[in-house]
């Protein structure tokens, strides 16, 4: 179960409907000052990050006037946004609470302890109904469109009628004394006419004196109105939708959720004291969104932050920049950065071997030993790797004309596979103690590259490169 | 809409009624006078359940009829504006029906009729929908929403719509025959 769409909801919500909303005391005159419109918002989203929250706490966060947050908070309670306790607490309840609060989440802990020992306050709690909050959003939607459609159909006015000969009206509510005992129709009472209904007469005629006017205007006003909510709160209905079918994040009553949220706390730290508030000293405030009893990983930030930072950073910026290929990777043709070939990174490297080794520092060549050493046996590697790059080409070379030879001689089948027959066969060589190997090539023939390839292309046709090995043995 | 509540009256009492019952007399007077009736502040008085007070008769100059000062418990019914009511059609034209829930008189104009079902004139007017399944004709029972009230003092007349959600015919009678 996760908070995040319902959260992502209420914020939508908030947005589209009480974005404009003003609270002021009834006394307070509107000025400039007293304009507080988006504060709902502002609460509502900062309730989308906490649970059950006391709202002393929730005021000092938004730096809000408690009276201003309590006035708002009793609003969101008439709209069923929010579920609100209150009870009288000692200095001791209050410190119960903080612990749920600590366990949740590190949070902070603004109140003193020590102060109003034994004194009974009361304090009021506070938090989202997400259950809650679907259901009104939607009733309030399909209110909406209902009274929007509702009028645009005339679906609750008075049916009205007139008389086509002396244009006497009539409403519904004379109905009764208009149906003549004669036929099924209504009559004017003063001429005995046969009346029409007002609308049918509308749709006839469609002449459109003032009064038409001004209704088709007003029908225009409420499509249009229709048409904007439609495209208006379309994410919010796109929420909705998304958040049907997934349960509904439940707190449960103060009570509960604080006995709850102890006991994953004890269950998460291990310790018997619950009620110990001094754990939650280290916190660094409220962080995401808390679900304790979820089994939400707690993270414990070391506030000797130094070590931590660098060795986070390490991994992260070797990870970002690009990984330099080991040599034996990079084969003709790819497309490489020069960093990823290595060739920036060792460049200074031979240079900084060159330049002590040129003035045989003795001092520094000690310190600098096992470097030096490492900077050798780095030459030596790209040396080797250089000549054996360039082995590679010229035996590739080699096979391709022996290829054409044999292709042009027979056996066309071999041809297409022959570039990764080749490659394979290097790296085979590549595995083996390569001098043996190659001091010994020469003496099985004289034609040493030309037997070899030859053997590998054998080998491709069986297929397997064990076999490549036992016929050379062999 | 019911509400139990308490009225008072000013009887007048023949002076023949005087005498051991009057108090019978007075009461069965009342009822008489006031169940059925309709005020149009109170709505129609459905029944007297009981009377409270029966204070000093006082004697009408030249008549010699006494006034007692009645108070009265009793049921009334009073429609309201957005009520949901049950009613019994009693008349149905191509204007649309007629239809009583109690003593109220209730107009449903075809205008509020949903717009599926059409007027079929004949020996039995009725509205059908276009596959038959649903039929309004009279003596059928239809839960309907008020949506307009007029109150005389004598009369209450009531405008109605079957044309939202969970309205209509609830028990056909020409179906169940
Ligand atoms: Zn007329």
């Amino acid at each position: 179960m996760s908070v995040e769409p319902f959260n992502r909801l209420v914020k939508l919500a908030a947005r589209a409907f009480y974005d404009d909303i003003t609270m002021k005391g009834d006394n307070q005159p509107k000025t400039g000052r007293s304009d507080n419109r988006g504060m709902a918002v502002v609460i509502l989203d900062a309730l989308t990050r906490r649970q059950w929250v006391r709202e002393e706490d929730l005021a000092k966060d938004l730096k809000l006037h408690s009276k201003q947050l309590r006035r708002t908070l009793r609003f969101f309670e008439e709209e069923k946004l929010v579920t609100r306790d209150h009870r009288r607490e000692t200095a001791k309840g209050a410190k119960i609470f903080s612990a749920a609060v600590a366990a949740t989440s590190d949070g902070q802990q603004t109140g003193k302890e020590g102060e109003e020992k034994q004194k009974m306050h009361t304090h009021s709690y506070c938090c989202l109904d997400y259950a809650q909050i679907y259901d009104v959003v939607r009733y309030r939607l399909h209110r909406m469109k209902k009274k929007l459609k509702d009028e645009l159909e005339d679906r609750n006015t008075v049916q009205e009628y007139i008389c086509p000969d002396c244009g006497r009206r009539y409403n519904a509510f004379d109905a009764m004394r208009l149906v003549s005992p004669n036929d099924e129709y209504f009559h004017c009472e003063n001429c005995n006419a046969e009346l029409v209904a007002e609308s049918d007469k509308l749709a006839a005629e469609e002449m459109g004196d003032g009064d038409d006017n001004a209704r088709r205007r007003k029908r225009e006003k409420l499509r249009d109105m229709l048409q904007k909510m439609e495209v208006q709160l379309k994410p919010l209905m796109d929420q909705l939708a998304r958040v049907k079918d997934l349960p509904v994040p439940e707190f449960g009553s103060l009570q509960a959720w604080e006995a709850r949220a102890n006991a994953a706390g004890r269950a998460a730290n291990g310790d018997s004291g619950a009620n110990d508030s001094s754990k939650s000293s280290q916190g660094q405030g409220y962080g995401g969104t808390p679900m304790p009893f979820l089994g939400e990983t707690r993270v414990e930030v070391a506030l000797s932050g130094v070590e931590v930072k660098e060795e986070d950073s390490k991994p992260d910026a070797a990870s970002t920049s690009m990984k330099v290929l080991p040599p034996w990777m990079i084969k003709q043709g790819m497309n490489l950065t020069k960093e990823q070939r290595g060739e920036v990174k060792q460049e200074p490297k031979v240079d900084h071997n060159s330049t002590p080794s040129g003035l045989s520092d003795d001092k520094k060549s000690k310190v600098n030993d096992k470097e030096d050493e490492k900077d050798i046996q780095d030459a030596y590697i790209q040396a080797y790797y250089a000549a054996f790059i360039k082995r590679q080409q010229e035996q590739e070379a080699e096979k391709k004309k022996q290829q054409e030879l044999e292709n042009a001689s027979n056996a066309p089948n071999d041809i297409s596979s022959d570039r990764k027959v080749g490659m394979k066969s290097k790296r085979q060589e590549d595995e083996r103690d390569d001098d043996v190997e190659w001091e010994e090539a020469p003496t099985t023939g004289t034609s040493e590259t030309h037997k070899l390839n030859d053997l590998n292309v054998q080998a491709d046709a069986s297929g397997d490169d064990e076999d490549d090995i036992d016929w050379e043995e062999g | 809409m019911f509400f139990h509540i308490v009225l008072e009256r000013n009887m007048q009492l023949h002076p023949r009624h005087f005498g051991p019952n009057l108090r019978d007399k007075l009461v069965a007077k009342l009822m008489k006078d006031v169940e059925g009736t309709c005020s149009g502040r109170h709505g129609f008085v459905v029944a007297i359940t009981g009377v409270d007070n029966i204070g000093k008769g006082l004697i009408r100059d030249g008549t010699g009829f006494v006034t007692f000062p009645v108070k009265y418990q009793c049921v009334v019914f009073r429609p309201f504006k957005g009520e949901i009511l049950e009613a019994v059609v009693t008349m149905v034209n191509k204007m649309g029906f007629f239809a009583e829930a109690g003593p109220v008189q209730i107009f449903v104009s075809n205008h509020l009729i949903p717009d599926d079902m059409e007027f079929q004139s004949g020996d039995m007017p009725n509205y059908t929908t276009s596959d038959g399944s649903v039929k309004i004709q009279k003596d059928s029972e239809v839960r309907l929403k008020i949506i307009g009230t007029r109150v005389d003092a004598t009369e209450i007349f009531c405008i109605g719509t079957i044309k939202d959600d969970f309205l209509g015919v609830i028990n056909d009678p020409g179906a169940a025959a």
